[in-house]
This record gives structure tokens, sequence and C-alpha cells, in this order.
């Protein structure tokens, strides 16, 4: 018993902390859309409209996808998004890599801003393992919590 | 639980447009929805050049690039050290001047945040970006 209160444990300060990550990285954006949306036209992949757009809508997603892994509300809807939002992202760099562009990630804001390729994409890679790991325990069933 | 799953991440999309809406409301006059850098804040090369004493350039890049190499005459002013670095460029600076900023290629975005900051922080009135920014400028050597 006191064996899966453990597991129950650390699984929720996974869900903490995956949850806070994205809180922290949503709400450095909200604070300064103008650059985020620099930072996705750096990309060169989206029209500069549709950038802007993004840039004032994406923060938000994040932080709403945060909370709701905290809350445990609306739980693996936050997942599979944060988790789609992460592939994007990776797929999206590494296509910058290989077109030679010199970009700022902006995933973090101005933290980020030097940042090494592999540096992204490691956390990345991390922050996407911790997501699936969430979401394969969350879909097992015994502790979700659904609406 | 595939229908759950779908509902519950529609309605965290659809909750997040109403904060973005607000946002953009918000930062309706502060950013432009055409163009990341209007027509008017750019500079070609061969227009800051044809400026000539009245050119103060302003090299956005990290330092270890300006000391590698700079154009002749810039001012290092990156955001890494802004708070360092702004009072000495603003010893070169006088009102009559034309600032240009350039970080190291079109791709970049340092030279927009950096002219973005002397606008809005430091007041500054005739701060351009240099299309093309170093690339160009090495280009244009050749």
């Amino acid at each position: 018993m006191a064996q899966v209160a453990k597991v129950k444990f650390v699984w929720r300060i996974v869900d903490l902390v995956v949850g806070g990550i994205f809180i922290y990285a949503g709400a450095i954006k909200a604070l300064d859309p103008i650059r985020f949306a620099s930072d996705i036209d750096n990309y060169k992949i989206l029209p500069w409209m549709i950038a802007v757009g993004l840039a004032f809508y994406l923060p938000w997603l994040e932080i709403l996808c945060g909370v709701a892994l905290i809350v445990r509300r609306l739980y693996l809807g936050g997942l599979s998004i944060l988790s789609a939002l992460v592939c994007v992202f990776i797929l999206a760099t590494i296509a910058a890599k290989v077109r030679g562009l010199d970009i700022t990630c902006g995933c973090f804001g101005h933290a980020s801003q030097h940042w090494s390729f592999s540096g992204h994409l490691a956390l990345d890679l991390a922050i996407l393992a911790a997501l699936l790991a969430l979401y394969l325990k969350g879909a097992s069933g015994n502790r979700l919590q659904n609406v | 639980m595939r229908s759950s799953l779908v509902r519950q991440a529609l309605l965290l999309a659809a909750l997040a447009f109403i904060p973005g809406i607000g946002e953009a409301i918000y930062f309706r006059d502060k950013v432009s929805w055409q163009s990341p850098i209007p027509a008017s804040e750019m500079v070609t090369l061969t227009q800051a050049r044809a400026w000539g004493e009245n050119t103060i350039w302003v090299d956005a890049r990290p330092d270890a690039e300006f000391e590698r190499e700079h154009i002749p005459g810039a001012v290092l002013l990156n955001e890494d050290r802004w708070n360092e670095l702004l009072p000495q460029f603003l010893v070169t600076w006088s009102p009559e001047k034309r600032v240009v900023v350039y970080c190291s290629s079109q791709s970049c975005n340092a030279s927009r945040e950096v002219a973005r900051r002397l606008r809005d922080e430091a007041q500054l009135k005739n701060v351009f970006v240099l299309q093309g920014g170093w690339e160009e400028w090495l280009k244009s050597r050749k």
C-alpha cells in the first residue's frame, strides 16, 4: 500500500514539474508576445500574420494546459495538446537547423536566447518523454480523473 | 476515452482564445499584423552607406562575434549586456544621426529587438534595421 502511495506521489511530482514548466514558458511569452511573434517568424515557416496570431494564442494554451496538469482537470486533453506542441516544435527546430537558419527558439523567452541546438533538442525530448509517460499512465486508467 | 480526450482538448483550445483575444486587443497599437518590421524602419546597405558620417552602426550580435569582426566603426549593443552597453552607445549618439542596427543575417531577430528597445526604452528616433545584416555586409565586400 505504501509502495502504491509512493508511486502515485512520484507521478504527481512529474505532473507538477511538467505543468509548472509550461506555465512558466507560457507566462514569459504572454508577457512579451511581440518578441515571441519574431521568434516564430524566424523559423520562416509561417506568414507574419499567422505568427502574430499564434504569439497571442499559444502562450495561453500552454498556460491552460499546464494548469490542467496541475489541477488534474481536462488532464488528458492538456497532455495531448502539450505533446502535439512539443512534437511540432521539435520538428520546426530540426527543420530550421537543416535549413541553416540562425534562430532564437523563444521557448523560454530571453533566458533561452543563446541555448545551443542540442540543448534545445535535449530539453524538448526530455519534456516529450515526460508527457508521453504521463499520458500512458493516465490512459491506463487508475490515476485519471475525468471531468 | 478517445471522445473524452478530444472533448477536453477542444475545450482547452477554445478557452485559450479568450485571454489570447484579450491580449491581442491590448497590444493592438504595438504590433503590425502586416509585417514584422514596417518598411519605414528597414534600410538597405546602399542607403545606409549613402548616409555616410551620419550613420551610427550598431552591432546587436553577441560579444564574441563582434570581437571577431564587425562593420568598421560599429558600436556593440546587444541584449546580453544591454544595461552596461547602452550608456556607452548613447555617448556616440546625437539627434541628427541615424542608427542602423544589424545582426548576423536576414533571419536573426536581435537587430529588430535592439532597434525596438532603442525606440521604446531609449526613446530614440531614426532607428533602422539593416536588411540582410552582417551577411549582406560580407557579400558587399566580395
